[in-house]
């Protein structure tokens, strides 16, 4: 093949794809859809659940302050530090719940994988950022609430190309 | 064109001084050997060397020497494992290497398995085979994009770095992280897929390989890229054997070495897997092979996910602390996106390993460079040193 023609069909490659679809999503207006309602952990069979590991979501009537989920996180991010919770809970003697400071949590979910009571899960919230440190740390009182996503973007595939909608 | 070799590896720069009392900085040990030879720095802030300096001895337009000078991104990863146990080592072994992390954490992972004596179930192996897989596209085409903007080829750099996000979506739907992905755990995988997942897997790696093969018009066969690294940086048969390189630079060299076939780990002796070998050894079939082992990879999730059995568990029920028996020793090494990656894990019986090493392709590779580089041009270095599949990251981890 010559130069000439090799150059030609480059070029030609790139003109083709004037009239293919769009791939890039428009991420403020359009965001992805995910499988399921996060990463959960079901300790009886030892198995996760698929989901996305974004934002943490604490079950205040499953907490029993045990701390294995801080134990966890001490090799991994030292994110999760025990707090004391005003509310009481029958199963909770010493009322601590962790509280999660997402300025150093990696999103490993290996806290999730640790808790034996299904109190802690991940949720599909990724949009964590704040103005200040403070702002990324969030009490447990903050982490029982369940976010609310509008996620519904998803890859097709047509003849056309690839594109988000 | 022949490049004259030391017959010692350790005396790759090729001025440097005998070794005196005084131990001198990488780099100032190039003696000045003529009033024409200028000395240049390039890196370690980016500029076509990634987070690496590369210190360059030119006359006129020509690279009379180089001393890579790595060791920019130390993170300390093997001093760190010593200190956490066998699970809460996976989220930060991966870190090396965001983009391959399942291939990065494999070999642990297979480690810690045999340490413990754990039998994986039939499903997970799969289920990582399909990871590792997606994991090696992912991984080179990230490579790939930066390869086109090095050449300054800007097409290059846009194509791979959207397509890419057709396996992204695909591992974030699996384990639930775009990038650093912390899926490979001792016992197992961390989760089962999710539901559908096959269905979307197939239509997706589909467009993904009918998508790399219309890279060969704008890149492969595209003259201006075959002049500019064609007969660059060859690499014999001979020297990439005695230096030691692995992956896709002793492929192009006419090697035919894939640990997937050479040592099959998991599954892989079950599927059918072909090794692309090219004879060149220069920098155009350095770049030319990962891309075919993209297309490789596509074949074989396609054969993962037909033969994966339907059901059955995905990961092994671990005790909380799970210890070693005793002193015991472990190697296990993989076929990575760069080459082939080991562990060498010591373990004293305690839930800690007593040491561990990660043998990195990336280092491996980069001793080549002195070589590749000596006589060519300065306009064909970033060509050149991208080609060896280098990953700054992992070569210090």
């Amino acid at each position: 093949m010559g130069t000439a023609t090799g150059i030609i069909r480059a070029l030609n490659s790139g003109i083709k794809h004037l009239a293919v679809k769009r791939f890039t999503l428009r991420y403020p207006e359009e965001k992805l859809k995910f499988v399921g309602d996060g990463y959960q952990f079901d300790p009886s069979t030892g198995v996760g659940i698929a989901g996305l590991k974004g934002r943490h979501l604490l079950f205040h009537d499953h907490c029993t302050g045990c701390q294995l989920c801080s134990i966890a996180c001490e090799g991994v991010a030292e994110a999760i530090a025990m707090v004391k919770v005003p509310e009481e809970h029958k199963h909770n003697k010493k009322a601590i719940m962790p509280q999660i400071d997402y300025g150093k949590c990696v999103f490993c979910g290996l806290c999730v994988d640790a808790c034996p009571f299904y109190a802690l899960y991940m949720t599909n919230d990724y949009e964590l950022s704040s103005f200040s440190k403070e702002g990324l740390i969030y009490t447990p009182a903050q982490l029982q609430v369940k976010p609310y996503v509008a996620q519904d973007s998803e890859i097709i595939i047509t003849d056309r190309g690839a594109s988000h909608g | 064109m022949t490049t004259e070799l030391p017959t010692d590896i350790t005396s790759a720069a090729i001025h440097m001084d005998k070794p005196s009392s005084s131990w001198l900085p990488p780099g100032l040990a190039l003696q000045k050997v003529d009033e024409r030879i200028m000395t240049l720095n390039v890196g370690p802030q980016h500029p076509g060397s990634g987070h690496m300096r590369l210190i360059v001895q030119i006359d006129g337009d020509y690279i009379v020497a180089c001393d890579p000078d790595p060791g920019y991104v130390h993170r300390g990863e093997e001093k760190m494992a010593e200190y956490r146990n066998y699970i809460t080592n996976v989220p930060h072994l991966e870190r090396p290497v965001i983009h391959d992390s399942c291939n990065v954490l494999y070999p642990y992972v297979l480690g810690v398995e045999e340490l413990l004596g754990i039998e994986v179930p039939e499903r997970a192996q799969y289920v990582r085979v399909i990871a590792a897989e997606l994991n090696r596209c992912i991984y080179i085409m990230y490579w790939l994009a930066i390869y086109g903007i090095f050449l300054g080829h800007s097409t290059m750099f846009m194509w791979p770095a959207g397509d890419r996000e057709l396996l992204i979506d695909l591992m974030e739907k699996m384990t639930g992280a775009r990038v650093t992905h912390a899926h490979f755990i001792p016992g197992g995988v961390r989760n089962d897929l999710p539901p559908n997942f096959e269905g979307v897997c197939l239509r997706q790696v589909n467009y993904f390989e009918k998508r790399i093969k219309e890279y060969a018009a704008v890149f492969y066969d595209n003259p201006i890229l075959i002049s500019r690294t064609q007969d660059t940086g060859v690499l014999s048969r001979q020297d990439a054997i005695r230096l030691g390189t692995t992956g896709s630079v002793l492929r192009a060299s006419g090697v035919d070495f894939d640990l997937r076939k050479k040592e099959p780990y998991d599954v892989y002796d079950e599927l059918d897997i072909h090794t692309n070998v090219m004879t060149a050894g220069d920098a155009y079939a350095r770049s030319k092979i990962p891309w075919l082992d993209m297309m490789e990879s596509c074949k074989i999730i396609r054969q993962a996910l037909q033969k994966m059995p339907k059901s059955g568990s995905v990961r092994v029920k671990l005790k909380p602390n799970p210890k070693g028996k005793g002193l015991d020793t472990v190697y296990k090494r993989v076929e990575s996106g760069r080459g082939s990656l080991g562990y060498y894990i010591v373990s004293n019986g305690k839930p800690e390993p007593y040491r561990l090493k990660m043998s990195v392709p990336s280092f491996r590779n980069l001793i080549a460079l002195p070589y590749l580089l000596k006589g060519e041009k300065l306009g064909n270095m970033p060509s050149v040193y991208w080609s060896l599949n280098y990953w700054p990251v992992e070569a210090d981890r």
